[in-house]
């Protein structure tokens, strides 16, 4: 299993976030973590990527606990995984090429990647194949800034695929754009998984996104799984209970 | 959305409703006091200042016949090409290149400083301080206290200038840099992070090309102070349009040394226009 996670807990002054959450993402699919804000999705991605540290629980990439692993070890397997951000965190001002090829800069001499007049001819070449992948090679030489909010996204993913990770990790990828544009970035993550086997895994604030393109779908309900299940199982209940209303309004009447 | 959940806050928000929500303020009865002898301490300093600085306009009316007086000899300025024109430009030019290698040779030092200077590039937390700490001490002493130390070493003459315009504005771009690195939008180096990339591929690659824009704007602004500092270091010896400026003025020269502000006025004027043109550009 390229991704499987066991236990994962996390709180934030004395704030319980996260308790106990299970998962595994297999090579080739693509899974889904649907909840309201502040359920924990978030927190989730980020605990596997690194960002935040967890209060205990285990995460193994293709069967290796990343606990049992220090310094460079630990940095060597998790350059496998990738993150896709909702505000894309590119740099505008340079290429599309070379915003991409910034995500082999691991394996770039220090020397080497001080500039992008630098970068090794087969890096550019990688960079500029997994600019065809997501379908903008045209663009290699245009400045992001003056790309499109999906376009930008899609040379993310680029990025991402020029770490060549095998696990890709997206926070909330499509929130930022136009419903066009957020279809086409699903239909590209979904095409990775199962075109070229990747184990990815969205953050999702669209169910019907998440039910269209995703294998599975996993709910979280204040920092606890609801549901892990393929995603033509799930109805209607299953949201409602993630996103159920009456809990709004119960919180408002409270503080009035 | 049902109207069910949208009953009880349309019902708050009505003005029929029953029940209003009332704005409470928590009282502060100390605060028109605290205004009070915030403002009686204010004009207290000035009253204080204005009795240490010798602040006294009746003076300065009982005595514009003095400056009438050299202002009147100042005019008309010397127009004379051979004794006054010719060498005002060519030492107007050396006070530009004063002013433009002081900028120049400074970028390597205050790009070095703002890197290790910035709380988001900085490599540790030791490094951030020393770093701070030697900018402050290149903005604390004034660049014509450099120019008077270089001047004991290499003697009189614009290559001291030079010298004092590297150190003081070392100081003062490091810092702005720092500054403006410390503002810029963190999620392209935290994502270069997550990618392996180590901290100087990550400020090579995202924080840097992120400032780029500030940074030469900064560095256009520094021109145009420094092109003005360098006038001023003429006056203590350094050379440039400023010598001659304090030459004319110790020799009762009033007609040449408003030929000369004439000239450093149209210089000015250029430098500002020049920045100013350049920074539009870059803006676009």
């Amino acid at each position: 299993m390229p991704l499987s996670v066991h236990g994962l807990r996390k709180s934030f002054n004395g704030r319980t976030v996260l308790e106990g959450v299970d998962f595994s993402v297999a090579a080739g699919e693509l899974v889904a973590f649907l909840g309201a804000n502040g359920s924990g999705k978030s927190t989730t991605l980020r605990c596997v990527m690194g960002i935040t540290a967890p209060d205990s629980g285990s995460i193994s990439i293709d069967g290796t606990a990343l606990e049992t692993l220090q310094g460079r070890d630990l940095q060597q397997v998790r350059q496998r995984m990738a993150m896709i951000f909702q505000k894309i965190h590119l740099v505008p001002r340079r290429t599309a090429l070379d915003n991409v090829c910034a995500g082999a800069l691991s394996r770039i001499p220090t020397v080497r990647s001080l500039s992008p007049l630098l970068f090794p001819a087969d890096v550019q070449q990688e960079a500029l194949d997994c600019l065809d992948r997501v379908g903008l090679a045209d663009r290699a030489l245009d400045r992001v800034g003056r790309l499109s909010g999906g376009q930008q996204q899609r040379v993310a993913v680029a990025r991402a695929l020029c770490q060549r990770a095998d696990v890709v990790l997206a926070d909330e990828p499509v929130s930022a754009l136009d419903p066009h544009a957020a279809e086409q970035v699903m239909a590209l993550l979904r095409e990775l998984a199962h075109a070229e086997g990747l184990a990815v895994a969205a953050v999702l604030h669209q169910p019907d996104l998440a039910l269209r393109y995703a294998d599975r779908s996993i709910g979280l309900l204040q920092g606890s799984m609801t549901f892990d299940l393929p995603s033509t199982e799930i109805t209607a209940d299953h949201l409602d209970t993630l996103y159920a209303p009456d809990r709004d309004v119960s919180d408002r009447k409270s503080a009035a | 959305m049902t109207p069910q959940i949208l009953t009880p806050a349309v019902a708050r928000r009505s003005p029929s409703a029953q029940t209003r929500v009332a704005l409470v303020r928590p009282k502060k009865p100390l605060r028109w006091i605290t205004t009070a002898a915030v403002a009686a301490v204010v004009v207290g300093l000035h009253a204080v200042a204005i009795e240490g600085t010798d602040f006294k306009p009746a003076l300065l009316v009982d005595g514009w016949k003095g400056m009438a007086a050299f202002i009147g000899d100042a005019f008309p300025p010397d127009l004379s090409w051979e004794k006054t024109i010719r060498p005002g430009l060519e030492a107007t030019l050396v006070t530009l290149w004063i002013g433009l290698l002081g900028t120049t040779l400074s970028v390597p030092f205050a790009l070095l400083l703002a890197a290790l200077a910035a709380e988001n590039t900085s490599p540790h937390r030791l490094v951030y301080q020393a770093a701070r700490s030697v900018l402050s001490f290149f903005r604390a002493v004034p660049d014509i206290v450099f120019a008077l130390i270089f001047v004991t070493a290499v003697g009189l003459g614009p290559f001291a200038g030079v010298l004092a315009l590297i150190c003081h504005n070392t100081g003062v771009m490091g810092k702005l840099w720092a500054e403006s690195m410390e503002e810029i939008d963190s999620g392209p180096q935290e994502a270069l992070r997550t990618a392996g990339a180590n901290r100087i591929q990550q400020v090579a690659n995202a924080t840097l090309p992120m400032v780029v824009p500030q940074f030469v704007g900064l560095l256009l602004y520094r021109f145009d102070v420094n092109v003005r500092s360098s006038l001023v270091l003429g006056l203590v010896g350094a050379g440039g349009i400023g010598l001659l400026i304090n030459q004319s003025i110790k020799s009762f020269q009033f007609d040449s040394m408003l030929t000369h502000i004439l000239i450093v006025l149209v210089l000015i004027i250029v430098v500002d226009q020049f920045s100013a043109w350049i920074r539009r550009r870059l803006a676009a």
